[in-house]
Parts: structure tokens; C-alpha cells; sequence
């Protein structure tokens, strides 16, 4: 009989596959990043590594002492005192006190602290807030406490924002009026972002982390990098992350550009290349999860894109991995067997600095 | 794939309204039927669909692939057999972000895919309450699109389910769902009809149902 391993899909749901199906899964991951993102394939010794590591009979996997890397959490203190829906803990305690949690029982190196609804628009009218909370976190920690905010260029469009919905003003075909509507937004989002990161800097946090970026497209994408830019001018040695929220920068404008570079359309090792250039000390690259396929299919392709643009990049790259990003099944509380075994590839083949 | 229909394919991923409209005409020349001509530019749409969500083409591209569809329509229409002109008659779908969620990118470009396909679109927009579905499924529309960004309001799709059940209208909506967090095993098990991984897949699907 032949050997069967526990493998998972897409949306966190078992299935028991062959060493054979589990290598032609992987194969057929790479080929597909390949052929979406245009970047090489892995090598056979990363293929069978991959396969060696989905195999490993342990519940989780982990990466040999002195492998180890960064690791940070970009759900701010949320994630222990929210309802999310079926599997939060919903714990009663402070802000401060969450994050403490994670400083000193969860071990986590770095933190990202963030306002419960961490869109840029959101958190502007309540920055006095925040900055209040900033200074009182920096008093009771001591691992570099970045402030994380979502630029979310979708909120200044109608109609909890001033302009019109370019998806929806070119579904009309008001192209014209969708591109200016777009401009507009992409303008506003920026002044705001830089108007919360240079005020959240004044307060001596380490840095900032940019959230989800370019989950609005190519404008969302154009925005936060010129915010970068200017903030970097007034905080030259402040820690600034920007991790994305898409594999692929969506084409919604698709004429933005950011330094004579179109944005999009950009897979993570040429979006790396921008945010270089604007200034950011930390990429986050993202890749989808497509929950229909196998953890082998997902974290194969997830680390070919990632192998890429951490050759490509000349600053640190902390990979988002959770929740159906990075090769992690579609999962309210991702399954430990798969995050794990997702994580060691990453490490170990992708060579990305942090998680 | 036999020549003409290449051509159809090649120009409708060309974007160019008169590139398409060239296409159309050398088709008609060649003795093709209207259907099939049709037939051949909806397989072209779908893969502008498949290229826009790969980052190889943009918005405005797709929009242009239809502009370009509904200019030939103009042309093809006349010449459409009564039979074939009615099974041309447009399915109505309602679309929308549930209650609560404000994230739209998503629906919006799946509802552009769905327009590209020849389908009537009542986008209700984001954070529409869950009513309103049901409101626009008695008022003719056959289909329920709705998209969700978070764990926290996906569960209003179960609501709009059990809603529609109890007007007694279920069994005639058919009821897309998709978004971030959804899956195929969260569409079974809220009993929904359609799950869409991403835009192109959801037309492909809703194309297969209603065809």
C-alpha cells in the first residue's frame, strides 16, 4: 500500500495525498507562479526540499536553531480582544495590556500597534487618540513598536468618501471622470497618510507599517509610495514596512505611475524595486491563497514569487503569512500543520528575513 | 479553435474597439453565423477577464474589450434569428457587499465581467443591508450576487439565504457568492449556489448555470 500523507486545501479542509500527488501538486504551483509572475522556477533541490518538508510526519515543522527569524504581527492588539467571528478569544483587557501579551508571553520581536478600524481614514479624526496610546505603549515595552495603519484608498470613494467609484463610473464608461476621481483619492489618501505617520513619529514610536497596500489598486499603490517618500524626508531614520495586500498590483488606473514605473500589474519582486526606491526599510510581500488548491500547490507557487523578489530586493522582506496569504489556507485560525510547514519553506527556500 | 473564431479571440484581447469591429465584419463576410461570432468574442472577454486579474492588462482594457462587444452587438443584433434573439434576453443579477462591509473592489470588477457577459447589473454598491438583495430578487432579478471582505459580515449571506427562502423565491435566485474569506465549503454549507475564487471565475460559472 501506498505510503498517504495529511495534507491540506485551500480553505483549511484534510485530504490525504501520495508523495507523488504532493510533488506533482508542487510542480504544477511553480509552473504557475512561473507563468503569472514571470520569475524562474525554483530548482529541483528546492522542489524536493518543499515535498521533503510537506511530508514530514510531525504535526508542525520548524526550522533548525540559529534559523530562526523575525517575527511580527501586523493584527495590532486586535486580534486578542475583537470577535472576528467564530474564533477570536475576545478577551477583556486593555489595549496596552494585549500588547504586553504579546511582547512577553507570545514572543513576538516586533509589534504592530493599530487602532481598531486601521483604515488611514478612519484613524485621522481620532490621531490625538493614538497618539496618546503610542506614547503610553512605548513607556511598557521594550521590542520596536511600529504604528500600523491600512492606506485604503476605497474609503475616499463614494459614498463613505468625496469621490466617485472609478470601477463603477467605467463600468458607464466615464473613463475621463474615473480617472480624475481616482487622482483625487490617491492625492487626498497620501496628505492623510503622511499627516498620521509624521504625528505618530513625533510621539517616538520606531516606525510605521503600512498595511494591505495597493488593496485599491495601482492608485492605493502610487499614494502610499509618494507618502513614503515624504515622510522619509522629515523622519530619515524612522523604521518604515509597507506589506501588501495582493500578489498583483490591479490595474484600476493603469496609467499611475511611480518614478517612470508603471504600477500596475506588478508581481512582488518588482514592487520591491519601488518601495526601495520610495524610501521603505521593510517590503511585506504578499501571495494568494487559492483555496480550492492543496497547502503543496499554495506554498510551492507562494515561495517561487517570494524566492524572486528576495533576490531582487536589497532590503529586509518579512512575508505575510496568515489568514490565505503565503501559501496559508483560507482560515479564520490558520491550521498549525500548514502554517508551519508554509513558514520553514519560506525560511528555508525563499530566505526571507521575517514573518 | 477554426481561423475566424482565432481572429474573433485575438481581437477582443487586442482591447481595440475597431480592431474588434473588423474582426466582426470579416466574420460575417466569411459566412459565420452571429452566434458563433458571438460565441467566439464571449471566449475572448473571459480570457481579457482571466489577463486583467493576472496584471497583464488593466481596467480600461477590459472596459474597451466591452465597449468593443457592445458595438458589435449593434451590428450582430439585427441579423440574429428570432429564437436566437430572444435566448439573447438579459438575465438580471443583483450585486452587492453585505451589511456591514465596506470593501467593494472585488464585486465591483466581478459585476464589470458579468456586464462584459451580457448580463443586466443592479450594483446596489457596499454595506448594502441585507434586505435590499431580497427586494431587488421579488422585483426580477434571477440572480444574488454578494461579496464579503471579513469573517464578521460573510455570515450575512446565510441571512439573505434564509430571507429569500422565506419569501418563497429561493428555488428561482440562483445565489453567487464570493470574496476574501469565502470558500467553496463555506457555499455548501450556507446552501448558496455559486462560488466564484475570483471575477473571471464567477462569469465563467454563472455563464455555465444559465446557458
Amino acid at each position: 500500500m501506498v505510503a498517504e500523507y495529511r495534507m491540506r486545501m485551500g480553505d483549511g479542509t484534510r485530504r490525504w495525498m501520495t508523495k507523488e500527488q504532493i510533488r506533482a501538486d508542487v510542480e504544477d504551483g511553480v509552473n504557475n507562479a512561473v507563468d503569472c509572475a514571470e520569475v524562474p522556477a525554483l530548482t529541483e533541490d528546492d522542489i524536493c526540499r518543499i515535498v521533503d518538508i510537506m511530508c514530514e510526519k510531525g504535526r508542525t515543522v520548524s526550522v533548525e536553531p540559529g534559523e530562526e527569524v523575525i517575527l511580527t504581527q501586523d493584527g495590532g492588539e486586535l486580534k486578542l480582544l475583537n470577535d472576528s467571528g467564530s474564533s477570536s478569544p475576545v478577551l477583556e483587557m486593555s489595549r496596552t495590556a494585549a500588547i504586553q501579551v504579546h511582547e512577553r508571553a507570545l514572543g513576538m520581536d516586533t509589534f504592530e500597534v493599530a487602532y481598531f478600524d486601521p483604515s488611514t481614514k478612519m484613524v485621522k479624526p481620532v490621531i490625538g487618540m493614538e497618539m496618546a496610546h503610542c506614547q503610553n505603549v512605548m513607556y511598557n515595552t521594550i521590542i520596536p513598536m511600529l504604528y500600523m495603519f491600512m492606506p485604503n484608498i476605497g474609503l475616499y470613494y463614494q459614498p463613505t468618501g468625496p469621490f466617485g467609484n472609478p470601477p463603477d463610473l467605467m463600468r458607464e464608461f466615464k473613463i475621463d471622470e474615473a480617472m480624475e476621481a481616482g487622482e483625487n483619492a490617491m492625492n487626498m489618501m497620501r496628505d492623510d497618510i503622511v499627516f498620521i505617520g509624521e504625528r505618530i513619529l513625533s510621539t517616538g514610536m520606531d516606525g510605521l507599517d503600512f498595511d494591505t497596500t495597493a488593496s485599491g489598486g495601482d492608485l492605493d499603490f502610487v499614494g502610499s509610495l509618494e507618502a513614503v517618500e515624504q515622510i522619509r524626508k522629515n523622519y530619515p531614520d524612522a523604521d518604515i514596512q509597507m506589506g501588501m495586500s495582493a500578489e498583483s498590483v490591479l490595474g484600476i488606473s493603469g496609467m499611475c505611475e511611480y518614478k517612470g514605473q508603471l504600477a500596475a500589474g506588478l508581481y512582488p519582486h518588482q514592487q520591491v524595486k519601488l518601495a526601495e526606491a520610495a524610501g521603505v526599510s521593510t517590503f511585506g510581500p504578499v501571495v494568494n491563497t487559492n483555496s480550492s488548491m492543496s497547502t503543496a500547490w499554495n506554498v510551492a507557487r507562494a515561495v517561487t514569487m517570494v524566492k524572486e523578489c528576495s533576490k531582487q530586493s536589497t532590503i529586509p522582506l518579512q512575508v505575510n503569512m496568515g489568514m490565505g496569504v503565503g501559501g496559508t489556507p483560507m482560515f479564520e485560525t490558520p491550521p498549525i500543520d500548514a502554517i508551519t510547514r508554509a513558514d520553514k519553506c519560506m525560511i528555508e527556500i525563499a530566505h526571507v528575513d521575517g514573518l | 479553435m477554426d481561423a475566424n473564431e482565432q481572429m474573433l479571440y485575438d481581437a477582443m484581447i487586442s482591447c481595440k474597439v475597431p480592431t474588434v469591429m473588423d474582426a466582426v465584419n470579416k466574420a460575417l463576410d466569411a459566412g459565420m453565423s452571429p452566434v458563433a461570432i458571438i460565441d467566439a468574442m464571449s471566449a475572448g472577454m473571459s480570457q481579457v477577464g482571466i489577463l486583467f486579474e493576472r496584471g497583464k492588462l488593466f481596467l480600461p482594457h477590459v472596459l474597451s474589450a466591452a465597449a468593443a462587444m457592445n458595438k458589435s452587438m449593434e451590428t450582430l443584433n439585427p441579423l440574429l434569428t428570432k429564437d436566437a434573439a430572444d435566448d439573447g434576453q438579459k438575465i438580471a443579477v443583483v450585486m452587492g457587499t453585505v451589511e456591514g462591509d465596506v470593501h467593494d473592489i472585488g464585486k465591483s470588477i466581478t459585476s464589470t465581467m458579468l456586464q462584459c457577459a451580457g448580463y443586466e447589473i443592479h450594483d446596489l454598491g457596499r454595506d448594502v443591508p441585507l434586505k435590499n438583495f431580497v427586494e431587488e430578487c421579488k422585483n426580477g432579478c434571477t440572480m444574488c450576487g454578494m461579496s464579503a471582505l471579513m469573517t464578521t459580515t460573510m455570515t450575512g449571506m446565510k441571512t439573505v439565504i434564509d430571507m429569500l427562502e422565506a419569501e418563497g423565491i429561493r428555488d428561482k435566485t440562483t445565489v453567487l457568492v464570493g470574496g476574501a474569506p469565502v470558500t467553496q465549503g463555506y457555499c455548501d454549507k450556507i446552501g448558496a449556489d455559486i462560488y466564484g475564487e475570483s471575477a473571471s471565475e464567477t462569469a465563467a460559472k454563472v455563464k455555465a448555470i444559465a446557458s
